[in-house]
């Protein structure tokens, strides 16, 4: 989340007028600092003049294409963090963006939430990783090493799968974790064509009755139309 | 067929050769021959005419007033094709007064005609008693005060004879020159049409997985080569036409996931404001349920366009039974949710046949299908996955899905793959469902040179089978 001493900005460059307004006003409500431009030109202006830390970059512009932009980027070794944004979700395409130069890729229609969880891993600095093989969310603890599980103290019997997706809600604690995610990290699913929706509902559902069911603070949050997140009831 | 028509031309070809070869023949034949024999009898009057003029100096009258002929005639260099010379003489008042013994007697060319022999040498034929034909020249002759009509004549029987030899070995040149012209004439058509063969045999091969392949032109200058040419411009603008066609739908695909991508944006921002109501934040709900349905059928048509462009060998080599229980663990909890056993059972894994494709297709393909099955069956029952390699010499693998649910209407049993295709029966099943996980599977083990299809004898549930070949049976360990 932002830090109050210092806003983090991101840099939407988007000419999709409708969502460029929701990124901005979805972005700004996450507490950073969110300006728009609606080409590369102009972005290019505001990326000198503003010196964003996060620039959230569209593939397909008017006139001038986003890759277009990031190549004069990269070769003017302007430091900033580029996420981009493309309907064009191939793998191929997704080399070409990242082998220019952009940090991340996110393919359209992304979920919101992922949005988030990408700027948020983007501008976190890559501090080592602390030593340690517990996760802890609360009263629940995760051991990465023997794979196990407990909830207050007492054992949960989880599934490998169980323990995959309960680890990755862990990991993202506190926010919220789309289906796409899951399907992809979890179910390492590349494709959107699957029934893996309808799995990963019943595989939450089970989940939920091995955690949460004889606890009276509910863990696991179904958010609707959004996905699920792992986190203490907010007041 | 290509063929056929090829040899139907080449004989064709042939026959018109050897028909005007014969007409041409023919005449030449004609000519030749009457050429031939207007030489051969003008040289019969030439000779006649050299010996009448030998014989005048050769007849005398002996001391008894009888007429000889010097016997050393006989002795002369006679025609080369005439042996038979016949001779008579008479005086004016018709009386014989010398014939040849060869004459037998017999008279030769007849009583005496009005003016006959009086100017130079008249040549006219005659017909003998036994009906053989006589050259004969008449010619006045004085010798010792005496006028002597002189008529010399040669048999035409050798003549005759000779003309009908030589027609003879003319004519058995004929049919020989026509066979040797047309076996040559078809070689010839043959080799010529040798490059349009080759060129139909490519053409056929051509196909819409291979339409970048182009006919190969030997000569780009002649009739052929002209053809060849024509035909690669249009296959140029087959494949360019088939690949705007193809692209169209990822085109549309990736048009359309902008606009969504906005809708989603929108309604996940706002369903994050604290300020927007209850009854608001359900229609977003609402909204983005179908935006995500939306999504999952462009994502569909975008996988049947990569698997439109999948080639027949696919980028991995991968084993397909670790695919089958890849499908059946990540679906397993959906079954148990329903109290539906899913049962895979696998025969002949010793085998460990490989597969050659786009994995992530098969395996949605696969899913699809598993899904499919699970879907449709009611609580308690039964999902049986088989998967077998059918047969190590045809080299198939086989996954057989059944399913003890309602089955498929025999008349629905190719119809359910069709695109868009949600089922006719109303069970509640459909509403949620694209219509295009089967279309998917089908084109996917297709492209990858296999078969899927929907058994029609089976007698409870539904039975999909699906075919694929084996590239590679991987070594045992």
């Amino acid at each position: 989340m932002g830090n109050a001493a210092h806003r983090s900005h991101v840099l939407i460059v988007e000419d999709d007028a409708k969502l460029a307004s929701a990124l901005v006003s979805g972005i700004e409500a996450e507490g950073y600092a969110a300006s728009l431009a609606t080409s590369a030109e102009e972005g290019f202006f505001l990326l000198h003049s503003g010196r964003p830390d996060l620039m959230i970059l569209d593939v397909t512009l008017p006139q001038r294409s986003g890759i277009d932009l990031l190549r004069q980027l990269r070769k003017e070794r302007v430091d900033v963090r580029v996420l981009m944004l493309t309907s064009h979700n191939t793998i191929e395409d997704r080399v070409e963006g990242l082998r220019t130069g952009a940090d991340d890729y996110l393919g359209k229609p992304f979920s919101f939430p992922e949005l988030l969880a990408r700027i948020e891993a983007l501008l976190r600095r890559t501090l080592p990783q602390e030593n340690s093989h517990e996760v802890r969310v609360a009263d629940l603890c995760l051991n990465t090493k023997y794979r196990t599980g407990t909830r207050a103290g007492s054992t949960l019997e989880l599934s490998q799968r169980e323990f995959d997706l309960l680890l990755y809600l862990a990991e993202n604690a506190g926010r919220i974790v789309s289906r796409e995610m899951l399907a992809r990290d979890v179910w390492k699913e590349t494709s959107r064509f699957t029934p893996l929706d309808n799995v990963i509902d019943v595989q939450i559902a089970r989940l939920r009755k091995k955690i949460d069911d004889s606890h009276s603070v509910k863990l696991l949050q179904t958010v609707r139309g959004l996905g699920f997140a792992l986190r203490e009831p907010q007041a | 067929m290509n063929w056929l028509l090829a040899k139907q031309i080449r004989g064709r070809l042939t026959a018109w050769y050897v028909g005007v070869l014969a007409a041409i023949l023919a005449t030449y034949l004609v000519v030749v021959f009457l050429f031939q024999y207007r030489i051969v009898a003008s040289q019969i009057y030439h000779d006649e005419v050299q010996d009448v003029e030998t014989v005048e100096g050769l007849l005398y009258f002996e001391s008894n007033g009888k007429l000889q002929l010097q016997q050393n005639y006989f002795s002369r260099p006679q025609s080369h094709l005439l042996i038979d010379r016949l001779m008579e003489v008479r005086d004016l008042s018709g009386a014989v007064l010398y014939r040849t013994p060869n004459l037998g007697g017999v008279s030769l060319g007849g009583s005496t005609m009005p003016g006959e022999g009086d100017s130079s040498f008249n040549q006219r034929i005659v017909r003998m008693p036994d009906g053989s034909h006589v050259s004969l020249i008449s010619h006045l002759h004085t010798l010792q005060g005496h006028v002597l009509l002189i008529r010399l004549g040669y048999s035409l029987v050798p003549f005759h004879q000779r003309m009908k030899q030589f027609l003879g070995i003319l004519l058995l040149a004929f049919p020989v020159a026509l066979i040797l012209a047309g076996i040559a004439g078809y070689q010839i058509a043959k080799r010529a049409f040798v490059p349009l063969e080759e060129m139909a045999r490519k053409a056929k091969q051509i196909t819409a997985s291979n339409l970048h392949d182009r006919l190969r032109i030997a000569d780009a200058n002649d009739e052929l080569g002209h053809m060849g040419q024509a035909f690669n411009e249009l296959l140029d603008r087959l494949e360019q036409a088939f690949q705007q066609l193809n692209s169209f739908t990822a085109d549309a695909a990736h048009e359309l996931r902008t606009p969504l991508a906005a809708i989603r944006a929108v309604g996940e921002v706002s369903l994050q404001q604290p300020a927007t109501s209850e009854r608001g934040k359900e229609a977003v709900v609402s909204m983005l349920e179908e935006a995500s349905r939306l999504d999952e059928t462009i994502s569909g048509l975008l996988l049947l366009a990569r698997a439109e462009r999948a080639g027949a060998v696919g980028p991995n080599r991968f084993s397909l039974v670790d695919v089958v229980h890849e499908v059946a663990e990540v679906l397993e909890v959906l079954a148990e949710e329903r109290r539906i056993r899913l049962v895979t059972s696998v025969r002949d894994e010793e085998h460990n046949a490989v597969v050659t494709g786009d994995r992530s297709l098969i395996r949605s393909a696969i899913m699809n299908v598993v899904h499919n099955a699970i879907k449709f069956s009611p609580v308690d029952s039964t999902v049986q996955i088989t998967y077998s390699v059918s047969d190590t010499a045809s080299r198939t693998i086989e996954v057989v899905v059944q399913d003890q649910g309602p089955g498929i209407p025999l008349a629905e049993v190719d119809a359910v793959f069709g695109r868009f295709y949600t089922g006719s029966s109303k069970n509640g099943h459909e509403s949620q469902s694209t219509g295009l996980g089967l279309s998917i599977a089908k084109l996917v083990v297709e492209r990858s040179g296999g078969e899927i299809r929907f058994d029609r004898h089976t007698q409870t549930g539904a039975r999909c089978v699906i075919r694929l070949p084996a590239h590679h049976l991987r070594e045992t360990s």
